[in-house]
């Protein structure tokens, strides 16, 4: 077990091309990490560089206090399982998880005892004889996890495991991750494009945009207290709404449209600002007595149940921008129709529309 | 097909057979010929039937061998084809199998020079280039060895190119797992990459394997000790052997010797030299 | 062209391409280095000594009626066998690409004669074809023809042409089926719904869609003829009678070691080489723009 401490990383390639910028984060022992972003944001080169299997451009990448940037992957003490397993296909399930810790040198009983004891708890006893091939997705997936376990390494590493799976077991599998996490009590970083994953496994989030971090915190704080404009829209479906507006010539409240906002702190902006206004869907209401009021031209209706979702053309100010709302229960809007709704004022997050950063404390 | 009809399906079939019958006629009347007498083929027309002597025109062939043809018994022009032949293949799979190793896996100067140098040879028939090579092979004091019949036929860049289509395919995660399993280059081909490529490693084995069989005009320079001739290549001496008259029961028989190792390998392996010959040749 | 990851070893690539580039620098580039530079030298008989003459050699090559000849024969043989192998091979794959049953007996029997050595194939043909006694020419004379590529040069050209196609059937019988196979079913099936008959749905459908292997074939097999036909024609013909199945790459081999003119065959070799090379670059070209697709 150990903890990682990553100072301004980065990544170029031959070419130029700049994949990771300026990367700072400080990981406790035994937390687990997700890193999140959209495709391309370079979660992936991160994890990669860690791993070892990336040359680091710049900065410097401790493992328990030890600088690794140029030890061999074998020699890091990490372990990695990757999105399509990488699984030897000629061996066998058991000798998938020996290799490993055959070519560490260690003695056959430790390492048989280490198979038994990870083949155990990942509940693949009957099949050590078989094939890759001869296992189903999860299997295959449990076998890759299984090689990872044997080693005891001091991090595990986690490239978007679950997404060649589908939804049902995608959803087992994850609850058996963060079991397994709090059994063994490792580091674990953990790399993914789908928030909900993200969300339901992080201790901290490491959330992220075209090779910078956007923002470091716990799945609340993310969804909460959204640091940047990117990051409330990247967390949470439906997606936030943003509504138009400018900081008032007080500096105290926000225009939207006719509507003036009385803010419960001041705004960190001169007036005139243009900000944007994101509220989330569930913190939308039906009524008039709120702190902000919009009116919602029905389109869409998403009809799942316990939940309505109503999609459709605000026509607050002037302009018309989508917004959507998720109602709890049974709705029936008729289409054209027009939905009164408000938010409350601790709901509401000001961004500034120019530079993304979030304005109100 | 997509739709039921009969003529066209016996029209198929009678063009297959008459195909069959071109392809095979010629080495039946080679299997018969061998079978007969010098005198039973010394008539116009020769019997298309089996006749009594081709235990006699075998045994003779295989323990004394032709006269005419300097008296190697033909076992031993056999046993020299499988050795140039086996050579060849092992030869040829073994160092393109890592030279493309090294050029898919790892990132050196050069890379990219060697690269095309190997893949130029493709276009160089040893045909084309027979003076100068037999030269070379002279100088180095190959003449008249097994080195001297195998060596210079073992760089090929069809091999080559072929193994390095086939790393290619390998997911890259797989060599990345082998790295984190602390398996070096060499233990990582040794232990994933050469056990992955044994399909490959056998198909191209039956090619190579005819390749190196049917050799005939690098035998022919480089050996002039009779004990080092090839089957494929003493034929030549028996059909244009001067004064005396082909003895065309022999000729045959010899043929038929010379095309059962190569042609039982196709027929036993199908499935693994079409794989061969296609995938070779993309 | 090369892995996302690569291992970082200093010496260990270049001791593993070693062996192959040993061998392609002294078997291949060092030989063609030699025969480029003695195509512009005279040698006398013995090899004591040389001359520079420049293009002489080439100049007195194309001067040469003989070795015009040599390519227009050349021409042929090639055209001719690149032409009957693949009419027939494509009809007996279009053909077992049809049959269910019995599929894999015919195909065994279609493609064994891949592993026969042109030698070989050269030497069964000259037999069966043997003026006195081959069951072929006994069969040509009862239809009126007098067979003997011992004197009609055309008979004996056409002689290594039917065995060098004959041999050269199978590979492409194989490469046909294989591009067959490829055809997406339901292409067919629909061209069968728009009303298509079996064979406009081949010319229309199949034979375009099989363009790609028809050329990769064509250049194979024209290098075929080129080179590997060597041993056919040296173990039968020996080029004869009178140079009419005197192929280029045989007519190398004839004025070096039989003819010992050493400047003249090194600059045949080097005219060679540079016709493999233009083939190859022209069938590179091709591939590249991946012909009908």
């Amino acid at each position: 077990m150990a903890n990682l401490s990553i100072r301004s990383l980065g990544k170029t390639y031959p070419g130029g091309v700049s994949a990771v910028r300026d990367v700072d984060i400080k990981i406790q022992d035994g937390e687990f990490i997700v890193l999140v972003g959209p495709s391309g944001c370079g979660k992936s080169t991160i994890l990669r560089m860690i791993a070892g299997l990336e040359t680091i451009t710049t900065g410097d990448l401790d493992i328990d206090g030890r600088r690794v940037n140029d030890l061999e992957p074998g020699d890091r003490d990490i372990a990695m399982v990757f999105q399509n397993y990488a699984l030897y296909p000629h061996m066998t399930v058991r000798a998938n998880m020996e290799y490993g810790l055959k070519n560490e040198g260690l003695p056959k009983d430790e390492i048989a005892e280490r198979i038994a004891e990870a083949s155990r708890t990942l509940r693949l006893s009957d099949y050590l004889d078989r094939k890759p091939r001869q296992l189903s997705g999860g299997q295959r997936q449990r076998v890759a996890m299984g090689r990872a376990i044997v080693r005891k390494p001091k991090v595990f590493l986690f490239d978007e495991p679950l997404s060649n799976l589908d939804a049902k077991l995608r959803t087992q599998l994850r609850a058996e991750l963060k079991a397994l996490h709090a059994r063994l009590n490792g580091t674990f970083i953990y790399v993914t494009h789908d928030q909900v994953e993200a969300m339901s496994l992080a201790d901290r989030i490491v959330i992220m945009s075209e090779g910078k971090i956007e923002q470091i915190g716990t799945p609340m704080d993310l969804y909460l207290r959204p640091a940047t404009r990117f990051v409330a829209e990247f967390i949470g479906t439906p997606a936030m709404n943003f509504i138009d507006a400018t900081v008032g010539s007080d500096g105290h409240s926000l225009q939207i449209g006719e509507q003036m906002i009385a803010a419960d702190a001041p705004i960190h902006a001169p007036a005139g600002t243009l900000v944007s206004v994101g509220v989330r869907p569930e913190h939308l209401h039906r009524g008039q007595d709120h702190a902000m009021h919009v009116k919602l031209k029905t389109g869409f209706v998403e009809q799942l149940g316990a939940d309505t979702i109503v999609h459709g053309e605000a026509s607050t100010n002037g302009t018309a921008s989508p917004l959507g709302v998720r109602l709890q229960g049974v709705h029936m809007p008729e289409p054209g129709s027009e939905l009164q709704l408000g938010a409350a004022l601790s709901d509401l997050h000001f961004f500034d529309t120019a530079s993304g950063q979030r304005l109100n404390t | 097909m997509v739709e039921n009809r009969p003529f066209l399906t016996v029209l198929t079939h009678a063009a297959l057979i008459i195909g069959v019958l071109f392809l095979c006629f010629p080495v039946w009347m080679a299997l018969v010929a061998s079978t007969h007498s010098a005198d039973a083929l010394s008539s116009s027309p020769i019997p298309m039937w089996f006749g009594d002597q081709g235990w006699q025109n075998y045994s003779l062939l295989i323990s004394r061998g032709l006269p005419e043809a300097g008296g190697v018994p033909l076992g031993r022009m056999m046993l020299n084809s499988a050795i140039m032949a086996l050579g060849i293949t092992f030869g040829k799979i073994a160092i393109s199998i890592i030279s493309a190793y090294a050029v898919v896996y790892f990132k050196f100067p050069f890379r990219m020079v060697f690269f095309w140098m190997i893949f130029i040879t493709l276009m160089l028939p040893v045909e084309v280039r027979i003076l100068p090579t037999f030269d070379v092979v002279t100088k180095m004091g190959l003449l008249n060895s097994y080195a001297g019949l195998i060596v210079p036929l073992i760089a090929s860049a069809t091999a080559t190119l072929l193994f390095r289509q086939f790393f290619l395919t390998i997911p890259d995660e797989l060599v990345e797992a082998a790295r984190i399993d602390r398996a070096g280059p060499l233990r990582f081909f040794w232990d994933i990459l050469l056990p992955l490529s044994r399909t490959n490693i056998a198909a191209l084995f039956i090619i190579l394997f005819i390749f190196g069989w049917n050799q005939y005009l690098w035998p022919l320079l480089v050996t002039t000790d009779e004990g080092l001739y090839t089957i494929v290549m003493g034929i030549q001496r028996m059909v244009n052997s001067g004064e005396s008259l082909p003895v065309w029961h022999l000729i045959m028989g010899t043929a038929v010797l010379a095309m059962i190792p190569p042609v039982l390998v196709v027929i036993a392996m199908q499935k693994l030299f079409v794989k061969g010959l296609v995938e070779s040749e993309k | 062209m090369q892995k996302r990851v690569v291992y970082r070893s200093k010496l260990l690539p270049y001791l593993l391409v070693a062996p192959q580039i040993a061998i392609t620098l002294i078997f291949f580039f060092w030989p063609s280095y030699q025969a480029l530079e003695s195509s512009f030298y005279v040698e006398d008989a013995f090899g004591f000594s040389r001359n520079w003459v420049g293009m002489q050699n080439y100049a007195e090559l194309f001067a040469d009626p003989g070795y015009l000849r040599s390519f227009r024969t050349t021409l042929i043989f090639s055209v001719s066998v690149a032409a009957l192998t693949m009419s027939i091979s494509l009809g007996l794959a279009v053909a077992a690409n049809r049959v269910i049953r019995a599929a894999t007996a015919y195909r065994t029997l279609l493609i064994w004669p891949y592993a026969v050595a042109p030698a070989l194939a050269g030497v069964i043909w000259y037999f069966l074809m043997n003026p006195s006694l081959g069951i072929v020419a006994y069969w040509l004379k009862a239809l009126g023809v007098n067979w003997n590529h011992y004197v009609n040069g055309d008979q004996a050209l056409l002689l290594v042409i039917v065995a060098a196609a004959w041999k050269q059937i199978s590979y492409n019988f194989l490469f046909f089926l294989a591009g067959l196979q490829s055809i997406p079913k339901s292409l067919i099936e629909a061209a069968a719904i728009d009303r298509a008959s079996p064979a406009r749905r081949f010319w229309t459908i199949v034979f375009p869609l099989l363009t790609p292997t028809t050329f990769f074939l064509l250049v194979i097999n024209l290098v075929y003829a080129f080179f590997d036909t060597f041993a056919l024609i040296h173990a039968t013909t020996e080029g004869g009678p009178v140079d009419a199945t005197s192929i280029l790459v045989y007519r190398v081999y004839s004025t070096g070691f039989v003819g010992q003119d050493y400047g003249s065959s090194a600059a045949q070799s080097v005219v060679l080489m540079a016709l493999v090379v233009g083939m190859t670059f022209i069938q590179f070209r091709y591939i590249e723009r991946k012909v009908n697709y």
